[in-house]
């Protein structure tokens, strides 16, 4: 909200005269023109001693103006952004990228839901441990999940025919392709991003390794403190992360990933945290449950966009598809409005094509 | 004979009818197509989140820039321009040419049945979709404009600078803008209630907040409606209310109420009348001609094999119709059922 004297010296037109002219109408900054009727603006002008400077320099305010929003832009040249830009990032679990379609979006937000000990952070780490390959990545971390350990485990897993020197050199890049921040507060969060915006538009003009993904583990636990209650700055909060996150994905060809729990609603079901207003925020929606009685794992589909399918589920119906296995020793506190403890149960995480066995798909 | 002249008539009643009816055609788009949309038409699509409401504005994008004749095929399109104002950031452009392809294909072909079995059959030959008729598609999509609004700040620069860009749209290429499709209106609602607290010295000074931002919006529809006749239609994400017996929404009534007075239309007490929750100003409600709610059903149906596709249901609010409609969105966009 700068005023306008500080814009007198780029733009001479816009001088003493022409700022008192507009301080007598209340118009202090170029922000307060956009609240304000420009028309009746001019007409005051005219009445005006020096109408015609006057007039002129509203309309250089009104260039001012379209500097400030986004270029307009045609239906080809979406495409063509789109087809360049706008591509998979496969997560390595086949699962996901098939109902996906390939992987997480690049420049859309993807949500994972689920209630606790589904296997979210499991999602997260193999995404991190399969991007980090080719790509930098950025994980947030808000519940000390992120588990270096795990991803040894995952880049081992998938690349067991490999010689040591070659697994130790995919080990050494990947880790050091992954950042990883610990944040504990919605503002942090905030400082984090706002930072990373700067950075990535600084390595635009210079080029070199630029991040294609983030991941958020999970966002619930930073928005759900501030929400509830009667005031309305914590559903502000939250619309301005969406928002925040979503320019990050499209500007800077990110994909963003962020968790949410589930919680109770009527009836005795489950249904997705922070509410009806951060529903329309993500692009695509992913629901995962964990049914530890057979170690089946399930994903559907809550919303996508290329999707108008009810409720879609992939199931696997084989043992090794998507079965989580823990370390003994890994315990985890989840999400401190739920209260639970995650106690270690044998799953078997395992991501090869050959155990494949026999694919369906069901709708609820 | 001077004073006399200007008695001449310019034209018959008949022939200024075909003339408007002509340059400013009624608009008949599925779902919607129960009440005929013109010009100056504000349509304002309710429903909850996810009901097919970006798939009904894609649906009139798509008819407003295809052309009504091409190469001797018919495709029923008005040939004009249309604006997308993104609110919401979560257009996906790659589902909105696959949109118009199949609309193109489907025009070009006859029947969607013919085009379903042809698409599985290039499926099949080549991986890679190309569009069905290059030049044509091309031509569509660049009548095709987009933008936007990460902010009330950028919506509003964008409202403000719109008659200019309108005009230089008109000089590029020689046709109207005929649609205005705005996705979601209620986008910001959140961020600028917010910021209503950050309210600044006095009385003289307006601020950014809901309803200074809100009124600014619903004048510079007015003013551009004025000199840029267009159909305006948007989106707006609804929380629906006891009728509908959502689960949400007792629990929302209950902490909104005491809140929601200034902003909102006083709602009644008894709730059974209320369909969806109303958080726009008073300002906004009073620009709408035309209201439509959409929701979702738990009905699915069955698009061919392996394939169920949810029911959406469309019920007109203003005017108030008593009909409910079904449909369903294939590939080649809205399909209404019953």
């Amino acid at each position: 909200m700068a005023p306008l004297k500080n814009l007198e010296t780029e733009y001479p037109i816009i001088d003493s005269n022409f700022q008192n002219f507009c301080a007598s109408h209340g118009i202090f900054s170029v922000e307060d023109f956009l609240i304000h009727d420009l028309y009746m603006l001019a007409a005051f002008a005219e009445q005006n001693v020096s109408s015609e400077r006057l007039k002129e320099g509203i309309t250089q305010i009104l260039s001012i103006i379209d500097d400030m929003h986004q270029p307009w832009l045609n239906g080809m040249e979406l495409l063509e952004d789109a087809k360049r830009n706008k591509h998979f990032l496969p997560t390595g679990i086949q699962g996901v990228d098939l109902l996906l379609g390939g992987g997480i979006r690049v420049g859309q937000l993807t949500e994972l839901v689920g209630p606790s000990a589904s296997g979210k952070t499991q999602v997260c780490l193999q995404t991190a441990s399969n991007v980090a390959r080719n790509y930098m990545m950025l994980y947030l971390d808000t519940g000390n999940s992120f588990s270096p350990q795990r991803i040894a485990y995952f880049l081992g897993k998938t690349n067991e025919l490999a010689s040591a020197q070659a697994k130790n050199q995919i080990l050494q890049k990947v880790m050091s392709n992954i950042l990883c921040h610990s944040v504990f507060d919605i503002f942090a969060m905030f400082d984090v991003l706002h930072q990373l915006e700067s950075n990535l538009r600084c390595q635009e003009r210079g080029g070199g390794c630029r991040i294609r993904l983030l991941i958020v583990d999970s966002i619930s636990l930073l928005i759900a403190p501030v929400l509830g209650g009667t005031s309305t700055r914590g559903r502000a909060l939250m619309a301005s992360a969406g928002y925040l996150l979503k320019k990050l994905a499209h500007q800077h060809n990110l994909a963003v990933l962020v968790i949410n729990h589930t919680v109770g609603s009527e009836g005795g079901t489950s249904k997705p945290a922070l509410g009806d207003s951060w529903k329309s925020i993500p692009h695509s929606r992913l629901l995962l449950s964990c049914d530890r009685g057979s170690n089946v794992y399930n994903v559907s589909i809550l919303k996508h966009p290329s999707m108008c399918l009810a409720v879609s589920t992939l199931r696997y119906l084989s043992r090794a598809l998507f079965c989580i296995y823990l370390c003994p020793f890994y315990i985890r506190l989840l999400g401190r409005l739920q209260g639970l403890l995650f106690r270690t149960c044998p799953y078997r995480f395992a991501g090869d094509e050959k155990n494949i066995e026999k694919m369906e798909l069901f709708h609820e | 004979m001077g004073s006399k002249a200007w008695l001449v008539e310019d034209e018959s009643a008949r022939e200024m009818l075909d003339r408007v009816l002509t340059e400013r055609p009624f608009l008949l788009l599925p779902p919607l197509h129960r009440v005929p949309l013109r010009v100056g038409n504000i349509v304002e699509i309710v429903g909850p989140s996810p009901s097919a409401k970006t798939h009904i504005l894609i649906q009139a994008a798509i008819t407003c820039i295809l052309p009504r004749q091409w190469k001797g095929v018919n495709y029923g399109g008005l040939g004009h321009l249309a604006m997308f104002l993104d609110l919401d950031c979560r257009f996906d452009i790659s589902r909105f040419s696959d949109l118009l392809n199949h609309r193109i294909m489907e025009a070009a072909n006859g029947s969607s049945s013919e085009v379903d079995c042809q698409i599985k059959e290039s499926e099949a030959q080549n991986a890679t979709t190309k569009p069905y008729n290059e030049e044509l598609f091309a031509s569509c999509m660049r009548r095709f404009l987009y933008i936007r609004c990460y902010d009330s700040s950028e919506f509003l620069a964008t409202l403000k600078t719109l008659h200019y860009r309108l005009q230089k749209e008109r000089e590029t290429h020689g046709v109207n803008v005929h649609v205005l499709l705005i996705d979601s209106i209620g986008a910001f609602h959140w961020i600028d209630r917010g910021s209503s607290s950050f309210s600044l010295e006095g009385d003289t000074r307006k601020s950014l907040h809901l309803q200074s931002v809100t009124e600014t919006v619903v004048q510079e529809i007015r003013k551009l409606l004025l000199v840029h006749p267009m159909l305006v239609m948007a989106t707006k994400a609804a929380v629906l209310g006891n009728r509908y017996s959502m689960n949400d929404s007792k629990r929302n009534y209950r902490t909104w109420s005491a809140k929601d007075n200034l902003h909102s239309r006083n709602v009644t007490s008894s709730d059974q009348q209320v369909p969806y929750r109303e958080y726009m100003p008073a300002v906004w409600q009073s620009l709408i001609t035309h209201r439509i709610l959409v929701r979702t059903t738990d009905a699915d149906f069955v698009n061919g094999e392996h394939q169920n596709v949810s029911t959406y249901l469309s019920e007109w609010l203003l005017p108030p119709l008593n009909s409910v409609d079904k449909f369903i969105v294939r590939d080649t966009g809205v399909f209404v059922l019953s």
